[in-house]
């Protein structure tokens, strides 16, 4: 059972059913005792209410994102680049390689296949002289151009949002 | 000035490196945090080093943020954990955290204290005075309740307990404060006689 008070505080707390509310009024109508009780608890109720919270120091803030700044400049380095541009890179060679070499094999002559003789026809290097003036090079140096500067603006960026911090 | 943003918007920012959307977020909750770290510790300096002890704890984490419940039910539970870790860390040799003895030293010092200047004393600091005299588990209840505008279910889930159990606490917590308010106002009437 219920306490008087536990009852009153869940009816000044705004958590009674309806019912209990309406025993609760008609108690508060009739029952001087009971209206004093309530008068107290909704006294010190208003006065937690109206308690001020503490103020941290000036700094707080600061020193907050201090800390966490000195933080994160502990952390190494490993930890801080992004992944996903580390695998950004290792495709891009993967497929630098792979590309180089498939032109290779696409330049060696396969019916010059016969033993190796003294009358045999040296062996042919591929075009790259030819390579560097075509297509494939200008994409590549294209990819490179827009990679450093997808680079220099994330780099920009964190520098405003520190200034801004 | 602080941020017109949601903590939920500013909490997105921070996560984009922005660090001046968490300077807000820190701004927003620093005095309920601040308050809830002095409710445990009983002074401005531990309170002090608590509340950034959490507020770096939550930035750290605050990719694992689910949103599933408010940022400040959140951060208080963290706040909740790294207060009771201090205190037990700093009370292991001495008592238990539970332990009345501990608050009636506190109590009785505090009454000693402004007795000189018991009629410039307002009944807001009585109240501040027997909320000190709480121990940490009282004092934390009322302050979440009353200041951190969280309801029964919310605090529950700070604490990690039950909803029906935070009622008990709650009621508890509010009849020893108003017994110390009492005894509290009691005693400097009579130094003033």
């Amino acid at each position: 059972m219920n306490s008087i008070e536990e009852k009153l505080w869940d009816y000044i707390d705004g958590i009674c059913t309806a019912d209990e509310r309406a025993a609760i009024d008609e108690l508060l109508t009739h029952d001087e005792a009971y209206q004093q009780k309530y008068l107290e608890l909704l006294a010190l109720n208003r006065e937690i209410a109206a308690m001020q919270l503490d103020e941290p120091p000036m700094a707080f803030t600061y020193n907050v994102l201090e800390t966490i700044r000195a933080d994160y400049a502990k952390q190494p380095l490993k930890a801080r680049i992004n992944k996903t541009l580390i695998n950004v890179i290792v495709g891009f060679f993967i497929v630098t390689i792979v590309g180089l070499f498939i032109i290779m094999l696409a330049n060696i002559n396969w019916s010059a296949g016969a033993p190796v003789s003294s009358t045999a026809a040296p062996f042919k290097m591929p075009g790259f002289t030819k390579l560097f003036t075509s297509d494939v090079f200008k994409g590549f140096m294209f990819f490179d151009v827009v990679l450093g500067l997808f680079l220099f603006d994330s780099m920009l960026r964190k520098r405003t949002s520190i200034k801004q911090a | 000035m602080q941020s017109k943003l949601s903590d939920i918007e500013l909490i997105k920012l921070s996560l984009k490196g922005n660090q001046s959307a968490y300077a807000d977020l820190v701004k927003r909750h620093q005095c309920f945090v601040f308050t809830l770290a002095m409710r445990f510790t009983k002074s401005r300096e531990d309170a002090e080093e608590v509340a950034q002890d959490c507020f770096v704890k939550a930035f750290r984490s605050l990719e694992s943020f689910k949103q599933e419940s408010k940022f400040s039910t959140w951060l208080y539970s963290i706040v909740y954990t790294t207060a009771m870790t201090s205190l037990r860390k700093k009370r292991l040799d001495t008592s238990s955290i539970d332990d009345e003895e501990t608050y009636i030293q506190i109590e009785n010092v505090s009454s000693g204290y402004d007795t000189d200047n018991a009629e410039n004393k307002s009944r807001s600091f009585y109240l501040n005075q027997a909320i000190e005299q709480l121990t940490p588990d009282d004092a934390t209840i009322i302050t979440l309740f009353y200041k951190g505008e969280q309801s029964l279910e919310e605090i529950a889930q700070t604490l990690g307990i039950e909803a029906n159990s935070v009622k008990v606490k709650l009621f508890r917590a509010r009849q020893r404060l108003k017994e110390k308010l009492e005894r509290n106002l009691k005693y400097e009437v009579k130094e003033l006689i």
